[in-house]
């Protein structure tokens, strides 16, 4: 018996140890990997800040207001001047999300239903397969793709319409690369709202004595918006972060606000891409600028989104 | 289905009017322009070539709506863009795009060597001045690489890497007996390659193969621009990390260079040309530098202007 009682304790003790081991190495972990942020933020914080307030190797430093505000890149050589500005590149990013999101929002949306509620279950297991290959397709082979037919695409539809744009290098390119690569983001997450809706309301729908149509629209889709509107989030987030693809079809503009959708553009991400492996000093610091602003724009964006995303509200949903 | 069939005629009209509007050109269209980004050795080349250094390094005296692509971009948008000027070095040259002649001289390895094919630049080497080095292993390695460059088997490497080799007979075997000092276990020797680094990728494919020639010494690579080939290797004593036994410049030295260095201390290892390219469908075959300067500083804005020469 007191031999049994002295096993259990040693046996508890262990226990105990282990707990506390196991505990001890998962936190350790967790830390890490939330520290990781801290660590990227802070990097692109020490290098992004310098410009602003160093003196740049003799350069002089650049002026906070005429960066975020300016309409040309770089005025005078690079490595001898620190005339940057991005205003016109803050513009350009934000118009360019827009547009693609105008494409990528409907198309994703309807395809979530489609993969949801109508398609044959076969064709639906296909089509969401496809889905989801789509979305793991690297950004590099978009890039390609758009550089290798969308270009062509745009650069003849421009000469049937009696324009001579740039080889198609173009806002309109760059926005059919990105809604191409944002519409799976987006109809997979919408697809998962799509399915979390309580089956009940449907049928309360259909008892009613609406068509499936109407239900599908009317009901499945209202009842699902919160959903939906977390995978334009997400979608745009996507759209606003992406850089080679875009860099291979947008024709690095180097100055000047443009809407027409068939010249020449740039967004914040390629203009850090560009160049980036061959430049030193001042050139490359600001770079680490642009990146902050970059996710400035994302987190106000997201933000004003969530908050519109509280006021669409939510309808029971399982 | 009705959808996807729309798509594809869609589709088939764009081609159809890709194909009609193929035939002809109109000299009457706008010169798109295309260029390397400014941190380009490819640009910079470029640019100095045809007479306007400004635009090596600036972006606001070029014409106003270029086109910023890198090598790969230039060469899918001149497949694409009729009326679109860009351009390429020699080796990236193929006939999806059609390069242009240079004052005359068609773009071709043979006119590069044969010196008549005016764009292009020159890769140099420079090494320290006899007896300066920290001991006389680094210093018959030094001049072994050297010797090494001139060989046929530095020049398929040469060539192998983007550059142009110049002609030569000469293969490492034949004279390797003459520098003793390869045979040898030089493991522990370090050698410091520097200069320019548009030549970084070559110089790195020759080091890496010489080193397994030669006793595996060490080569250390810190390439930081044609300008420090001179500064490296001539006047920072070796006491000075940065200094450099052997560098590499992308161009010609300049006279204030040259001032003081063996005539033995330096020499051209490679030519680098750089072309001209337009769209298959252009007429025009032969471009100046004057007609180039003018392209890309905005005084000729339409091919007419460059066809009426």
């Amino acid at each position: 018996m007191q031999s049994k009682i002295q096993l259990n304790q040693t046996q508890k003790r262990h226990n105990q140890w282990l707990d506390n081991t196991i505990k001890y190495l998962l936190m350790g972990f967790a830390i890490l990997s939330s520290s990781f942020i801290f660590i990227i933020a802070g990097v692109i914080m020490v290098k992004g800040v310098t410009p602003f307030i160093t003196n740049n190797g003799g350069l002089g430093r650049v002026n906070l207001a005429d960066f975020l505000t300016g309409t040309t890149w770089l005025i005078g050589e690079s490595f001898n001047s620190n005339l940057y500005a991005i205003g016109f590149l803050i513009i350009s990013t934000l118009f360019i999300a827009f547009l693609s999101l105008l494409i990528s929002f409907p198309v994703g949306v309807l395809t979530a239903l489609f993969i949801a509620k109508i398609a044959p279950k076969k064709l639906a297991e296909t089509l969401r397969t496809v889905v989801e290959m789509l979305a793991s397709i690297p950004s590099i082979i978009y890039g390609l793709f758009g550089a290798g037919i969308i270009l062509k695409i745009v650069y003849d539809l421009s000469t049937l319409i009696g324009f001579q744009s740039k080889g198609g290098n173009s806002i309109l390119s760059s926005v059919l690369v990105l809604a191409i690569m944002t519409i799976p983001t987006i109809a997979s997450i919408s697809e998962v709202a799509i399915r979390s809706v309580d089956k009940s309301i449907e049928h309360g729908s259909l008892a009613l004595g609406a068509s499936k149509t109407q239900t599908h629209f009317k009901v499945v889709l209202t009842s699902a918006k919160s959903g939906i509107f977390t995978s334009a989030i997400l979608g745009i987030g996507r759209v606003l972060g992406e850089a080679t693809a875009v860099s291979l079809v947008a024709g690095g503009r180097r100055s000047g606000i443009n809407f027409n959708i068939l010249d020449t553009t740039s967004t914040l991400t390629t203009m850090m891409l560009e160049g980036m492996k061959e430049t030193t000093g001042l050139d490359y610091d600001i770079r680490f600028s642009v990146g902050i602003v970059l996710m400035v724009v994302i987190l106000i964006t997201n933000f004003t989104l969530n908050y519109i995303k509280r006021k669409v509200g939510n309808v029971d949903v399982k | 289905m009705r959808k996807i069939l729309a798509v594809l005629a869609l589709a088939l009209s764009f081609s159809l009017a890709a194909c009609t509007s193929g035939s002809s050109f109109d000299d009457s269209k706008n010169i798109t322009v295309y260029t390397r980004d400014t941190t380009s050795g490819t640009r910079a080349g470029f640019m100095d070539g045809i007479g306007f250094a400004a635009a090596a390094t600036s972006d606001d005296v070029l014409v106003e709506g270029f086109v910023i692509k890198d090598n790969t971009g230039i060469m899918t948008s001149m497949g694409t863009d009729e009326y679109g000027i860009g351009y390429v070095s020699l080796s990236s040259l193929n006939n999806t795009i059609k390069g242009l002649s240079y004052e005359g001289v068609a773009p071709t390895v043979a006119n590069v060597l044969n010196n008549t094919y005016g764009l292009k630049r020159p890769f140099m080497w420079m090494t320290r001045d006899a007896g300066d080095y920290e001991s006389t292993e680094i210093e018959q390695l030094v001049n072994a690489f050297v010797a090494f460059l001139g060989t046929s088997d530095a020049a398929d490497i040469i060539n192998n890497n983007g550059a142009i080799a110049l002609d030569t007979t000469v293969t490492w075997d034949s004279i390797k007996a003459q520098h003793p000092i390869t045979a040898r276990n030089n493991a522990n020797v370090t050698v410091r390659f520097g200069g320019s680094d548009s030549i970084q990728k070559v110089a790195q494919a020759l080091t890496q193969a010489f080193s397994a020639k030669a006793g595996n010494f060490v080569a250390e690579h810190d390439h930081t621009g044609s300008g420090d080939a001179y500064k490296r290797t001539q006047t920072i004593g070796l006491s000075d990390p940065v200094s450099k036994h052997v560098a590499f410049a992308s161009r010609y030295f300049k006279d204030t260079e040259k001032v003081g260095v063996a005539e033995s201390a330096m020499g051209q290892l490679a030519w680098d040309a750089i072309v001209a390219i337009v769209h298959k469908n252009n007429p025009i075959t032969n471009i100046t530098a004057a007609q180039l300067k003018a392209i890309y500083d905005g005084t000729y804005s339409k091919w007419s202007d460059v066809v009426s020469e």
